[in-house]
């Protein structure tokens, strides 16, 4: 009888690629899945009133009163572009006469694209969904938005600028 | 046996509405965040209640569960 040593037994290609150990192999009973869930239901849970804390918060700046533009740069029937009341969110004014300026805030209400004037049709304009608002008041016209763009005061100051002086929420 | 067998169907059954009230969950993630890029705050807080509303349900249904 000649001793030989035991041939070592080759791991299989899966165990190579996927390298668990076999202590590591846990069932998942049915009862610790549900708990996985409803964790991840309370996660979602606590995101979904942190975003409408957010939300809140981010509403409730209405803005400082801020000069935008020289009303002398602006001829009537053209728009300027410009941020308010924060720098990251866009703004949008109209010279519709000499005296009569208005703006909103350039996110349309129905899913934040930006809106654009339409001089033609004298509406505001959403390319995205083709949602319209009607340019002095910003109400809405036609399309998917139930609400009107969020208008900002403006008014022309002795030194000749457009001055910004809150948003409306 | 057959109380076993019961048992464990009702487990099956609690683990499928716990995965339906998960399933409304991601859908209220997308209305909560469309509620937060439209600014619009009503929705979002609507959200809010519900989510928790159902996340209260889910844990709820837990106590069902047998060991």
């Amino acid at each position: 009888m000649t001793d030989t040593e035991p041939t070592p037994v080759e791991a299989p290609t899966w165990k190579r690629d996927f390298p668990y150990e076999a202590a590591a192999e846990e069932d998942v009973t049915r009862r610790e899945f549900a708990r996985y869930l409803v964790a991840g239901a309370g996660a979602m849970a606590a995101g979904n009133v942190g975003l409408a804390i957010w939300t809140q918060l981010r509403t409730i700046n209405t803005g400082e009163p801020t000069a935008i533009v020289a009303l002398d740069t602006v001829a009537v029937g053209d728009t300027h572009l410009f941020r308010y009341p924060s720098a990251d969110e866009p703004a949008i004014l109209v010279r519709l006469t000499d005296h009569d300026i208005v703006a909103f805030s350039q996110k349309c209400t129905h899913l934040g694209c930006v809106v654009f004037y339409e001089a033609d049709e004298h509406r505001w304009h959403c390319p995205c969904h083709e949602g319209n608002f009607e340019a002095r008041t910003g109400a809405v016209i036609s399309g998917p938005p139930t609400r009107p763009l969020g208008r900002i005061n403006v008014e022309v100051r002795d030194d000749g600028m457009i001055w910004a002086l809150g948003a409306t929420k | 046996m057959r109380t076993s067998e019961h048992s464990r169907r009702a487990s099956s059954a609690l683990v499928l509405y716990v995965i339906i009230l998960v399933a409304f969950q991601v859908f209220l993630i997308t209305v909560a965040v469309e509620g937060f890029e439209t600014g619009n705050r009503r929705l979002a807080w609507a959200t809010a209640a519900v989510s928790v509303g159902l996340a209260g349900a889910s844990a709820t249904l837990l106590r069902y569960f047998r060991p």
